[in-house]
């Protein structure tokens, strides 16, 4: 994982490698000179240069700024006018937020309904559940957030876009209101102010649903397949055969043979997961990383894309651990292997 | 043989979609006969309302005044040969890295898998920002700017540099005004599927008596992989490949809806009519020809390749060895 990581940032670092100096500088801007006029941004790059060998070979490069992205200095964008370390910090908590509730929602509903159109297939709910499933898979994920705000936003008035209405925004940002976590729906909460997490739900509700539809539909549709392929082996009819109740072979037998699959397929859809988050904030003008996006591709702006880029990564390799985790604990004989080393 | 249901619907609406797009000429001309363009303008240019359906322009048209039914027509055209070329792209060069390593095994497959993986944990989103931010800062340097257009980046180049350009310079615009950033990047990072599978796939066959006889009789490397190994491995990719047509679609689709880049009609309509989808009144009906035969056509092409990709699953694989999803 760490290798990874390693290997990804040297590579985008080498890419940037290919240009004269001048593209790096920004890379080591920490933001806290005033860069308003040509002097001062000249001024705050011959500062960069003496300090930071930007001549040096490749490893030396990498490293030295390897050091400055732990220290946090990620760079300076000037699009975002901060540091993109503090600008990711800012920003962050709105697509946690959205990531986690996602992920929640859609990882226990994908499996229960796979694991109930599997068992009983060829059944109404089975039929049901593949038209709907295939559906969800063919229809583009900004499709579904339109139709969704077309329908719960404009007809129905009930879940609004964008993180939070604009009278509640302001008392955020007044001082009486304690940031915790970041997260509108904990902070809420820890602040005694109830009624901001309502809010806060509210505005998570069609982001939330339209990602979870997506990854739902595969996530369902490879539980639903994996269930019937182990319907059909001798240990089910064992199992029934000496007697046991059709319940515990469902949930002891077949559900944590099919736990392994299950978990493997949802971490390698995480890229396509945090991609689709980036879309759906778009859509829904919920501001989160996506602000990145806006700003980093107008103006070719460096530091805020390799910031976004690893951010991105660091997110995707997350998920992925935290589900290879959960199969670890979940099948014994992962879990030896891991123990054994 | 019994045709399934499915099979039969899949094909019907492929030809459906087939037909549209060979016929397009004739369904919807064109001004411009030798050089046609997927976009029709009927009518001015600096009228910025949508027009509901009239004899000029049978779906309307939406704001600046593009035939709205022109680019549904010929956007199959595109659609399909956009999804087509970079998911047969995409399969070559996943099958080739997966089962050139995976048949020497050893270090070089554990160092592609792991190259494999690191582009794996790549969100195309950021790659795609990545790669663009790459061209443009390559541009720059040679002399170019990129402009921003109507829908999507980097579409009108120009050379701006004083001096003039040198040899190399003009050479690398040249070829920069040919390639299309998120057609490369997309590419780039959509191939490890392929190569994962066809890897898992070829380590398998590998130990298989048929392979062995032939490795005793003398065969090449070349010839065991592209004449034995491969064609027993290739039957997922090709159901891959049938899904993926419809997915990099959808997200072109999505991309060029959120701006980032062009290419699709169906989503350019989308994006210039995406103003005017909550008509007066907050009424969805008002406006229904900006979105709704766009939304249709993008279902309807995902739908299609996802149903063929099923029935191929059905027809090409036995039972045990049927991919998931």
């Amino acid at each position: 994982m760490i290798a990874t990581l390693l290997v990804v940032t040297a590579t985008m670092y080498g890419a940037l490698m290919l240009f004269p100096t001048g593209a790096r500088i920004v890379l080591y801007m920490d933001g806290e000179q005033p860069l308003r006029t040509s002097e001062e941004w000249d001024a705050a790059a011959d500062i960069i240069l003496e300090k930071n060998d930007l001549e040096a070979p490749f490893l030396v490069q990498y490293f030295s700024w390897i050091q400055n992205l732990f220290k946090g200095n990620w760079g300076y964008s000037w699009m975002l006018g901060d540091n993109i370390f503090h600008a990711l910090l800012r920003y962050a908590p709105a697509t946690i937020e959205l990531t986690i509730y996602s992920l929640l929602l859609l990882i226990p509903l994908g499996m229960l309904s796979g694991m109930m159109a599997g068992l009983r297939k060829n059944s109404l709910f089975d039929w049901v559940f593949r038209i709907f499933a295939f559906t969800a898979t063919s229809v583009p994920l900004f499709i579904v957030v339109i139709i969704m705000l077309s329908i719960f936003y404009i007809s129905l008035h009930w879940f609004p876009p964008g993180r939070i209405g604009i009278s509640t925004d302001l008392f955020l940002k007044s001082g009486a209101f304690k940031t915790f976590t970041g997260l509108l729906t904990i902070d809420g909460l820890l602040n005694g102010r109830w009624d901001i997490s309502l809010e806060a739900f509210r505005h998570l509700a069609i982001p939330v649903f339209a990602l979870s539809l997506a990854h739902w539909a595969t996530l369902s549709r490879v539980t639903r397949a994996t269930v019937i392929d182990e319907l059909g082996k001798e240990y089910i009819v064992s199992a029934s055969a000496k007697g046991l109740p059709w319940r515990v072979v469902v949930w002891r037998h077949i559900f944590r043979n099919v736990l392994t699959p299950v978990l493997t397929n949802s971490a390698l859809s995480a890229t396509s997961l945090i991609s689709g988050v980036y879309i759906v904030e778009l859509i829904c003008n919920f501001r989160g990383i996506s602000n990145f996006i806006i700003f980093g591709l107008m103006e070719t702006d460096i530091p805020a894309v390799i910031g976004f880029s690893i951010y991105s990564i660091l997110s995707v390799l997350l998920i992925m651990f935290v589900l290879d985790l959960a199969q670890a604990i979940t099948d014994p004989r992962i879990r030896e292997e891991v123990m054994g080393r | 043989m019994k045709i399934r249901l499915q099979s039969f619907l899949a094909l019907l609406l492929l030809g459906f979609i087939l037909a549209v797009a060979i016929c397009a000429p004739i369904i919807s001309p064109s001004d411009d006969v030798e050089n046609p363009s997927s976009y029709k303008r009927v009518g001015s240019i600096i009228d910025r309302l949508p027009h509901p359906p009239n004899e000029n322009a049978l779906l309307g048209t939406v704001p600046a005044q593009w035939d709205v039914f022109h680019s549904l027509v010929w956007g199959t055209r595109d659609a399909l040969k956009f999804g087509l070329v970079v998911s047969l792209v995409v399969a070559t060069i996943g099958t080739l890295i997966g089962s050139i390593s995976g048949y020497f095994g050893g270090l070089l497959n554990s160092i592609a898998m792991g190259i494999t993986d690191g582009f794996l944990t790549f969100p195309v989103i950021a790659a795609i920002l990545f790669s663009t931010m790459f061209l443009a800062l390559l541009s720059n340097y040679v002399g170019i700017e990129l402009h921003l257009t109507d829908v999507g980046m980097l579409e009108q180049r120009e050379i701006v540099s004083e001096s003039v350009p040198s040899e190399l310079a003009l050479w690398i615009f040249n070829t920069l005004t040919k390639i299309n950033p998120f057609m490369v990047a997309l590419i780039l990072f959509s191939w490890m599927p392929y190569a994962r599978i066809v890897n898992a796939q070829i380590i398998r066959l590998k130990k298989t008596e048929f392979v062995l006889a032939s490795q005793i009789l003398g065969a090449r490397d070349s010839r065991l992989i592209f004449k034995h190994l491969l064609p027993n491995a290739i039957s997922p990719v090709i159901v891959l490949v049938a899904r993926d047509v419809g997915a990099m679609v959808a997200l072109q689709a999505t991309f060029v809806y959120i701006g980032l880049t062009s290419g699709s009609p169906w989503a350019a309509i989308l994006f210039w009519g995406r103003n005017w989808i909550i008509g007066p009144g907050g009424s969805l009906l008002n406006y229904w020809w900006l979105f709704v035969p766009a939304t249709f056509a993008l279902i309807l092409f995902g739908i299609i390749w996802n149903l063929l990709g099923d029935e191929l699953n059905v027809w090409l694989n036995p039972r045990e060895r049927r991919i998931a999803l």
